[in-house]
Parts: structure tokens; sequence; C-alpha cells
């Protein structure tokens, strides 16, 4: 027990979080350096635990870019800490191991038929405890095709919340890179859209075709060009992914207090 | 005693007049039977039975008068008088003159002497003898030479109120250190006699130590003393606040008015969690009448307002997202958590200003601010590329000094010689068995341990599941660190595929709790339950108390001991309120092992235990004989639980400056006086005894006309006449 020499002093919560900041102040400081003890030719067996589910569903085309998956892990095997599997699962809404899939993928180009209510209660109970679904529209039409479908569905499944524009400062702009606009294959919205319960957004929708963009043949060339952007614009696209991908497993991480001051100074805000 | 035969009176059965016309009858049927009865008896004769004839009536006549005989009585009382002795403890203080106590002075003044006040009052008085303390208690004279001044401070009004209103008067031999509130009753006058000597009392007094119940860990807490003196205006005293036998701080307060009271503010901020022994002293002055109240003391109770967390995440993950929404979501939990995002094998393809990447501040966490947490977490983390020794050795110590600490498992935290052979390596509760540390080939569920089935951490949801609760429900595990658990750890789940492995080990380090969940598909919990209609309340529970178990949160603590709000006195029986947690006081369970109470010097002192007729709830008592810091302990199968309780010095918070002034003001109040010496009482005493000398008593009425001998009178007047009446030969 200490004695506060003027009998004043910040409580602990002040104290707490004034410590965070006082952390973040540490950018100033040189990283730690790797102890010198650490073996660099040892490299442990691989675990992966993130994978991608894509979710097959009735009518439309629920697979437009079945080769998107190879390059979109490899980067973020290389940029990232996270050990991500090549190998994509698909699933239907009904499968009970809906509920063990970190993230759930949906994607498509045209209208696709209506979930059963089964689907939707299990998708919306999904959804709302914890899960996390990334939507990709290929085609890009805004009230046509996959997009109306889709919004239909989450109209059903949340009809007291909608898919609205996400704030710049949001944690998926955020979790990684520090991106302004998510990229894709085409562009048709400079930002992605989500439904957000509380202070986690379970639901992210691009309508700019990014799995389109991830896109790579065997022999290692890109299926789609990116347009306007060309290849900035195919980059930005996979920041989007790795920045939605550490979303799903870190939520709103970069929202703690001790991240602001970076950031902000990095935006210049 | 006097009687007065000094009055007849009449109650007529019938109206006067009735009576009158029946008198006057009488006596014409008198004189017509003398004028008959002459001439055969003559004269004299006739009148003579005439005669007898009219007493007989006249007697009957009477008797409807109803007369009868009041009577009164009266008788010399004698008046009762009550002398009440003060035997607080303030009377045994030294007195007038300085060489007897104030109790001394009162039994001398009672007893010694020429002519001892007290048998000089008994002749005069009925005198009742009593000794006064917090409560009443009649005395013979012969015990009064062996009274002593140990008693609590004197409830004035309850005495009186016990006394009644039968005494003539009162008197009171005190130092005027009595409770008295003021109030006019029916009741005899008090006439005091003042004990001991205002102007040579000297004292500085801690009179009241002002702190809230209750503190909070990291928040300042106002502590205000009010400090009483008398004689020592214009000096200046030091005041020593301590923890214990360490001294915190120490202040000089200038004493500005004799008598006054000084009030000084201290802020502490306590820094641990606890209950404290905290105490106020003044050094004991030149000259001072009193020294044993310069002290005071007080048990501060010390809790955490947050429990703070560091958490350090080897990468994005399942299990960090589903832990970050728990503690998130629990507003008694502070969470600060590193992920590491980027590893040293990681390519960066992007200038620094588009990353959202910070340093992991590890020489500023885990060298200067750990003492900050109370909890640390490694989430599949392994130290090597971050932390050195040093690190490790500081949450080392950390956690002997009473923090937590969690690891979460994975392929990441035991590979590559883990933390074998380092300071953490020391601490941990289990090791990986053999060449594999790692495995995710076959999933398997969870059971709980023998010991799991009873630890709050896993026991808590028994109901209707029997043991394994709602653990065997659980979804598997797809990877799990292959553990062997040490000598030191406790396993609480194990796997329930082929040979069981420990999954979550428990155990101590220092003052501090260590545990390792050994998977990092714990977060299968949370969504398994979730794909079964269950809820996720599973998961939030078993993180919840992993957490508080791991920070001795009280909450988790079997047992709650709630002490008595007040400062225990010494002599005074405290009594201790045990309530058992509700999932542990089912029918017939003995949770409670034992009940000890110690005193402030350690020694264990006798105490009691029973239980009440509320389930669960148990009562404990004990006695203390002497004032300080007394620790209850109750011990559990599941740990042992203390607590503190301050019994007061015997003269702690005393005031003991003879207030003559209060008794004054107690003498008028009851119409009484203040009386300075054994003459001013005999005199003022004669006074009552004047008032109370004669009483009438009683006044009886014995009626006239129902005496046997007015029966016998009538007969024999009757009989008489007869004779007569017979030898005239009228018969």
């Amino acid at each position: 027990m200490k004695r506060h020499p003027q009998g004043k002093s910040d409580i602990s919560r002040r104290k707490f979080i004034s410590l965070s900041l006082g952390l973040a102040a540490g950018a100033l400081f040189p990283s730690p350096r790797p102890s010198l003890s650490a073996p660099a030719n040892q490299v442990a067996p691989t675990f992966s635990q993130f994978f991608f589910t894509q979710i097959k569903y009735e009518g439309g085309d629920w697979d437009p870019n079945p080769q998107f998956l190879d390059s979109l892990m490899e980067e973020l095997e290389v940029r990232t800490s996270i050990s991500g599997m090549k190998e994509r699962r698909l699933i239907t809404l009904s499968d009970p191991d809906l509920f063990f899939c970190p993230l759930l993928y949906m994607a498509g180009k045209n209208e696709f038929d209506p979930f059963t209510p089964k689907e939707r209660e299990i998708l919306g109970r999904f959804l709302t405890y914890g899960g996390f679904l990334l939507a990709d529209d290929a085609m890009g039409a805004k009230g046509f095709g996959f997009d109306k479908s889709f919004r239909r569905e989450m109209n059903q499944i949340f009809p007291d919340q909608e898919l609205k524009r996400l704030p710049p400062d949001h944690s998926v702009y955020r979790s990684f890179y520090l991106i302004e606009t998510p990229g894709g294959r085409q562009r048709v919205n400079a930002y992605l859209e989500g439904i957000t319960l509380d202070q986690w957004t379970p639901v992210v929708y691009s309508q700019n075709d990014l799995s389109g963009a991830w896109a790579r043949d065997r022999f290692g060339k890109w299926i789609h060009p990116c347009v306007p952007g060309g290849e900035q614009q195919r980059a930005s696209a996979f920041k989007a992914g790795i920045n939605i991908i550490v979303y799903s497993l870190a939520s709103d991480y970069k929202k703690d207090l001790v991240h602001h001051p970076f950031i902000k100074r990095r935006l210049n805000l | 005693m006097n009687w007065n035969w000094n009055r007849i009176v009449i109650a007529p059965v019938f109206p006067l007049w009735v009576i009158l016309i029946l008198l006057f009858l009488g006596l014409v049927l008198t004189v017509v039977q003398v004028w008959t009865i002459q001439k055969r008896l003559g004269r004299p004769k006739a009148i003579l039975i005439s005669l007898l004839r009219l007493i007989t009536l006249l007697l009957l006549v009477s008797f409807s008068a109803n007369p009868s005989l009041t009577v009164r009585k009266e008788k010399k009382i004698i008046p009762p008088l009550a002398i009440l002795v003060d035997r607080s403890q303030s009377m045994s203080l030294s007195g007038k003159g300085g060489k007897n106590t104030r109790l001394d002075e009162a039994k001398a003044m009672l007893l010694e002497g020429e002519k001892p006040l007290l048998k000089t009052l008994r002749e005069s008085f009925g005198v009742k003898l009593y000794a006064i303390g917090e409560s009443l208690q009649a005395i013979s004279e012969s015990d009064l030479p062996d009274l002593r001044a140990t008693g609590r401070r004197v409830d004035l009004n309850e005495a009186l109120e016990k006394l009644g209103s039968a005494n003539s008067a009162v008197l009171l031999l005190s130092d005027g250190n009595v409770d008295w509130n003021g109030n006019k009753r029916k009741a005899p006058p008090l006439l005091t006699v003042p004990m001991g000597d205002p102007k040579g009392y000297r004292d500085i007094s801690i009179k009241e130590i002002k702190a809230p119940p209750i503190a909070f860990r990291g928040r300042p807490v106002q502590i205000d003393v009010v400090i009483k003196s008398h004689g020592y205006s214009g000096a200046t005293v030091p005041v020593v606040l301590k923890n214990g036998g360490k001294i915190l701080t120490a202040r000089s307060v200038p004493i500005r008015s004799s008598p006054g009271e000084e009030v000084i503010s201290f802020s502490l901020t306590p820094e641990e969690v606890g209950s404290f022994p905290l105490s106020v002293s003044i050094p004991p002055q030149f000259g001072e009448s009193l020294t044993s109240n310069n002290d005071g003391h007080i048990a501060l109770k010390v809790y955490r307002d947050k429990i703070r967390i560091l958490m350090v995440s080897g990468s994005p993950s399942l299990n960090y997202r589903y832990m970050r929404s728990a503690f998130r979501n629990d507003p008694t939990i502070d969470l600060l958590s590193f992920v590491i995002l980027r590893t040293p094998a990681n390519i960066i393809n992007v200038p620094l200003q588009e990353q959202s990447l910070i340093p992991f501040p590890v020489e500023t966490l885990f060298i200067n601010e750990l003492k900050n947490f109370d909890l640390v977490i490694f989430d599949d983390f392994f130290y090597r590329p971050y932390l050195n020794l040093n690190h490790l050795e500081s949450v080392r110590e950390f956690i002997r000094g009473g923090g937590g600490f969690a690891v979460i498992g994975g392929p990441n935290f035991f590979g590559r010689g883990g933390y074998e052979g380092t300071p953490l390596g020391e601490i941990l509760p289990a090791r990986f068995s053999g060449k594999e540390d790692y495995r995710r080939d076959r999933p398997s569920g969870v059971k709980l341990s023998r010991l799991g089935t009873t630890h709050p951490m896993t026991r808590f949801s028994s109901v209707g599941n029997g043991h394994q609760g709602v653990w065997q429900e659980m979804p598997p595990l797809d990877g799990i660190n292959l553990l062997e658990s040490k000598s030191s750890g406790t396993v609480l789940l194990e796997s329930t595929d082929g040979m069981p492995r420990p999954i979550l080990v428990v155990g101590n380090y220092g003052k501090g709790r260590v545990s390792i969940l050994g998977t990092d598909y714990s977060w299968k919990w949370y969504m398994g339950m979730l794909a079964q209609g269950k809820g996720n309340w599973a998961y939030l529970r078993f993180m919840e108390r992993m957490v508080r178990w791991l920070t001795r949160d009280p909450s988790l603590d079997p047992v709650q001991i709630t002490m008595p709000a007040k400062k225990g006195e010494v002599g005074r029986e405290m009594e201790v309120n045990i309530r058992v947690k509700e999932e542990d006081s089912s029918p017939g369970s003995k949770r409670i092992v034992s009940f000890s109470v110690f005193n402030p010097e350690g020694k264990k002192v006798v105490s009691q235990l029973r239980t009440t007729a509320q389930p669960g709830e148990f009562l404990g008592s004990f006695l203390p004989e002497k004032g300080g810091i007394y620790k209850v302990r109750v011990e559990t199968p599941e740990g042992h639980l203390e607590e503190s309780w301050v019994v007061a010095e015997a003269m702690e918070g005393l005031d003991g400056f003879p207030d003559h002034e209060h008794l004054r003001m107690i003498a008028e109040t009851t119409g009484g006086k203040v009386l300075s010496s054994g003459k001013d009482v005999l005199r003022e005493a004669e006074i009552y005894s004047e008032k109370s000398k004669e009483h009438f008593v009683e006044e009886r009425r014995l009626p006239l006309w129902n005496a046997p001998y007015l029966l016998v009178l009538l007969l024999a007047v009757l009989g008489m006449e007869w004779y007569l009446r017979r030898r005239g030969g009228m018969i």
C-alpha cells in the first residue's frame, strides 16, 4: 500500500488507459530484437486453423471464381502470422459443421433461390452469436442478380438491420493494412458494406468481385484483368482480403486504445 | 404506626324518613304498651318491660341506618435513596490531587471518615447501592471496596429507566463521562457528585477514525482522523499512520484550542487487494493523564475495481476472438491484448504508412508495468522471437507475488522446446509428454477429473447432468497439446480418447496461480454448444471462472464471511456470519471443515461454530480478550478464507476528561443539584428525608350492625323481657 503524495490520483481505470496510451508511445523505441537463443533453422510443423468455407446454395452461380484461394492463402502466409489452409471447404447452410467455420464465404453472379426457413434460422444464429460471412458479388450490378438475392436474404435474416456502408474507420479497413478502397476485379463501390451488431460486423459484403481479382490459373497467371485500376487495384483486393481475414479472427482489435496514436499518425489524422 | 378511631358514619339502607317513621311508631307502641300493662303489673314493671322492648326496637331500627366505624392507619416510612457509583473505565483515571483514582475518590466519600456518608445516609434513608457501567448492577456495601473501574461508558438513561420512580432521590458519583439524552422525565431528582479534577486533566486522544468500509485498489481513499485534546493548546503533535508495523506517513498537527478537536485527512492509494490493519497513533506527550487512547485501529478492506488482463496471442485466431469477446463483455475486466500479426519471417510489401501494425513494447510491458496487471495470458504464444529470459523472470516474479498466469495451448506454445529450462518452465504445472507436443489427427472430447468435479473453475453446471455436468456435451477438440501433469499440478479436464491426457491443469506458485489449457480449440465450446441450440453460456462461464480463479477473485470463494460492521469490544462476544455458496450447500453437505480465530498475537482462541435455520448458513462466535486485529479463518476442502476484525483497545477512543459541566446539566434537568462534598450531600439529603417522613397509608370501615355482640345484646334484651313477662303471668 502506498500513500499518494497529494491525496489525488487518477483512478485505476484511467491509469489503465494511460498505460495503454503509454505503451503506444513505445513506437518511438526500437522493436525488440529476437532472442539470440532462438534457433533460426527450426521450423515448427504447420497446423493451420484458418480455412475458407464456401456456401453451396441452390440456383444462380455459387462458384464464379473457383481458383481464387491459392493466391490469397499464399499472400496470407507470406505477409501475416496466420497460417491458412489452401483447401477450400464447401458447405450447405443446413450442415451442422457450419458453426465450426472461421470464415463463411458466399459468392455469385446471378439471382439464387431463396433460403429455406431452417437455413435462414441457422445462418442467423451463426452470425448473431459470433460467426462471420464474407459475401462477394461477381456481377456487380446493383439491384440485380446476386446483389438482389443477397440483400433479400439478409433482409429476411436481419429484418431490423440493413447492409450499410462501413465507415472509413471501421476495423476491417485497419486490421492489417491501412486501406481506403477495397479493390477487386471491378470497381463498383469504393467501400465495403456490412451488417453490424453491437461492436461486431458479422457480414461484410463486396460488389467488386474480390475473388475475381484473386483468381489465378495453375500456371500462375491472373485469370481476370482488374479494371479500371489494373494491378494496383488487384493489390488492393489482396490487402482487403487479408484485412477481412484478420478481422474475422481478431475482431475489432485495432479499435483498442493502444493502436490509436499509430494509426492516426500514419493516416495523418 | 398510629390508629385513629375517630369517625362513625351511617349509610341507611332505607330513606331516612322511613326510618324516622319506624322510630316514631316504635315510641308510640311503647307508650301504648306501658299504658295497657301497668294495670296488671304495676307501673315500675310495665315501664321496665316497655323499655326493654324500646331498646329492641331501637336496635333493629338502627340496623337499617347501617352504621360503620371508620379507622385510619398512618405509618412513618423511611424514604428510599439510590446511590449510583460510576464504574466505567474513565473512573480508573486519576482523581483530585492525582494520587488516587476517581473511583477511589467515590469509595472514600461513601465509606471513610469519622462518620462515613453511607452509614449516615442509612439512618435517614432506605439506601440501595448500585454500580453502573453500561448497565445497572445492585451491590452491597461489602462489594464496594473491591469495585473495579472496568465497565463501559455509562448509559444513564437506561439505568434510570430501570430504577423507576420509587426513590425519593438518586445520588450519582461520577466523573461525568456518561451518556444522557437530556430528556426530562418522571423520575426522582439526580444529586450528582463530580469526581476527578478537570483543571488538572491533560490528554490527547484519537477520538475517531473515519474511513469507508471498503476501498478499491488504485483509487485514493480518504481517512479522516478526529483528535481531541485537553490542556495542549498551542502545541504541535505528530500523527503517524501505519499499515501493520510499517509507517505509511506522518503529519504534524497544531492544537489550536483546549479543549478542542482537530480533524486531519490522510489519502491512501491501496495497491493490493486484501484486508489491511491500519493504525493511527500519537506519541505520548509530556504530562499526559492518559496515553492508552493515543492509538486507533481500523481494518481497511481493499477490493479490485477491475481485473486487469494482459493477453498476448501468437497470431489472430478464433481462440483469441472468442476469448476477447468474453472478456470485453465482462464489465469487471479491463483487457489489454497484443496479437502477433506478423512474425520476423513474414515479408512486408508496403511502407510503414500503409500498415496498422505497432511495435510490441515488451520492455515496458514485462519489466515496468507488469505489476499493474492481475492476470497474464499467453495464447499459443512462442516467446523466443520477442521475449528474453529477463522478461520471463519478470513474469515469474509477478506470479510469485500473487499474479495469475494462464497458458492457452496450441501448436506454438510448447513447440521447439517450449519453455523448458526457462523461468516459466519451473512454474508451469505441466510439461509436454514426449516427442510430440501437439496433435491434430484425432478429435477428442473432454471429461472432468475427480478433482475437476469440485474445482470452482470447472464445477459450474452439475445440476441435472451428474458430476460431469455440461462438459460431456462439449464438442470434441480438433487439436490438443500432449501434456503430462507435474506433481505440482492438478488436472481438472482430461481427454476422453484412449489414455486420458490432461487438457486443463492448474497449480500454484508463490502467492499466484497458474493454469494451462492444452488446446487451441476451446472456441469450439462456444460455437459447438451454439450449434446444438444450447447457447454459449458454458464457454463464457468457464472463461469467467478461469479468470476469477486465477486472480483469486472473492466471488469464487466457496464461503462468504460477514463480519459485524461495528468495531468489537473486549469482553463482548462477537458473531460472524458464514455462508456457503448455494451450489456447495447441498443437504448433508459438510463443506466447512473448521472455523478458527486468532488473536492479535497470532494465538488461536476459543471459538464456536453452529448451524442456523437457513441452509448453508453458520454462525461463528468468540470472545475477544484483548484489543487489536483478530483474524477469522474458515477452511473448506476448496481452500481457506480469512477476514480481519478490529477489537478496540480498552481505552481506545476514550475521552477521560472529567466532564463536571455535563453532570451539572444532568442535575438541573432532573431537578437535582451538584454536590461537591459529603456535607453537602447530607444537607440536601435531609431536605428529602423531611419531605417523606409521614404518609397516610390506609382507611378502613368496620360495619357495626353485624357485630356478634349486638346480636347477643338483642337476644339478652328480648330474653329479659320474656322473663319479666312470664313472672308477671303474661305468658
